[in-house]
């Protein structure tokens, strides 16, 4: 599972949940890769919590 | 002055069978990077029971359908390495696990495309390349393996055959470079190495061919993991172009560790444990941001990820850290956040480790 996380400079950032790694939006890096292929099959990752972490 | 032109295919010594060099001489000549297991940031010599695509040793990665098949550990079983060597990558099969057809076992390294650009693979003008290794296993007869481009659409299965148990072998395997396919020259991958530990039918395909298919091994290979207990000691990788092997290609050890280095970043505690990995300001009350500079050029942004205590050093304070994000990345450089209480805005700050010889941030941009 996915998480979004909203950054203190206004970006967001990908957090996989189970091993809690950050996973920035570089479409070249192999873990947001499989985060856009959760999207594709019609994955959903938990929204944001309001502020930045 | 003018100098004429020197071309040779190889360069020998007075030694018999001594080879300096050939094809495109010696410098940077292997495309496989820690070829001799000697760096291992993530796992520092203990073993591990690997997760599919898990890393080992660096630039090694684990291929597995099935889990708990399959252990690894650098220098497992503490057996003398080959001559010029100090380290190797151990495999050791944990059960006596019947291969399914869809199965497939192996250690795999992804090389990226710009070092194997000159390749000139999927044109008219692919360049023979060569992949020599040294194998050690507990069992004899045939073992496989494949060379797949990025999307695994082109395959060229190996085999090589370990005619003495427990005896350490030099394999060396002449592969003609494929004039068909897409073969990737960017910072993706430009090639897949796999040694096989044991695969299933579908992705068997005949050694020795190019094939328009998804090979991981050749058929008819042996299955590392079928034998309970069964070893696997793999070193001395290396891939050059040229149809002979020459001799490995030794590294100072710095530049092996940078050459890790662009694909992970594993910075720890285990040397001070206060050690300091970045330094910064405190943001707000609850926030520290810390900025850390790779030591090299990392392939892409790369994923971040920590484990241990950590510390907000702030003016006179010391502001433990009850969790680290990412902020904000680059290839170069990191933006981490520690979550903090009690910060004074503005101030000055570093992030270090807590009192621990455990802490360890991961910047990851493997292939």
């Amino acid at each position: 599972m996915y998480k979004l996380i909203n950054t203190t400079f206004g970006n967001q950032i990908v957090v996989r949940t189970n091993d809690n790694a950050y996973i920035p939006m570089d479409e070249a890096n192999t873990d947001y890769q499989a985060y856009l292929k959760f999207l594709a099959d019609g994955g959903t990752p938990l929204p944001a919590d309001e502020g930045a972490a | 002055m003018t100098y004429g032109n020197v071309n040779v295919e190889t360069v020998t010594t007075s030694t018999p069978g001594g080879i300096l060099g050939a094809g495109n001489a010696s410098i940077m000549k292997n495309r496989i990077i820690n070829g001799a297991m000697t760096i291992d940031q993530r796992n520092s010599g203990a073993s591990v029971t690997p997760s599919n695509a898990q890393y080992l040793t660096d630039r090694f990665s684990a291929l597995l359908t099935q889990s708990s098949k399959f252990s690894a550990q650098q220098n497992a079983g503490s057996v003398t390495p080959p001559a010029g060597f100090t380290n190797y990558l151990g495999i050791t099969s944990l059960s006596a696990y019947s291969i399914g057809s869809g199965d497939a076992f192996g250690v795999l390294q992804k090389i990226e495309g710009y070092n194997v650009a000159d390749l000139g693979w999927g044109t008219a003008n692919a360049k023979t390349v060569t992949l020599s290794f040294w194998i050690r296993s507990s069992l004899t007869g045939t073992f496989g393996g494949s060379i797949l481009n990025s999307d695994v659409s082109r395959s060229y299965p190996f085999t090589y055959t370990v005619s003495s148990a427990n005896t350490w072998t030099q394999i060396s395997i002449t592969i003609v470079g494929d004039t068909s396919g897409t073969w990737l020259t960017t910072n993706g991958i430009g090639l897949n190495i796999n040694f096989s530990l044991g695969t299933g039918a579908t992705y068997n395909g005949t050694a020795g061919s190019w094939a328009g298919a998804y090979y991981l091994s050749a058929t008819g290979a042996t299955s590392v993991v079928g034998t309970n207990g069964a070893t696997f000691y793999i070193t001395g990788v290396q891939l050059e172009v040229g149809s002979s092997a020459t001799g490995f290609e030794y590294r100072q050890y710095g530049q092996e560790l940078a050459l890790c280095q662009r694909y992970a970043y594993i910075p720890n505690s285990s040397g001070n444990v206060y050690t300091t990995f970045a330094v910064g300001y405190v943001y707000n009350s609850t926030l520290g941001l810390a900025t850390i500079t790779f030591p090299v050029t990392m392939r892409v942004t790369p994923t971040f990820a920590s484990s241990g205590n950590f510390q907000i050093n702030a003016g006179s304070s010391t502001l433990n850290s009850s969790a680290l994000s990412l902020n904000q990345g680059s290839p170069y450089t990191a933006v981490i956040g520690a979550t903090i209480s009690g910060g004074t805005t503005g101030y000055g700050a570093s992030l270090s480790a807590q009192n621990t010889s455990s802490a360890l941030l991961t910047f990851s941009a493997e292939l």
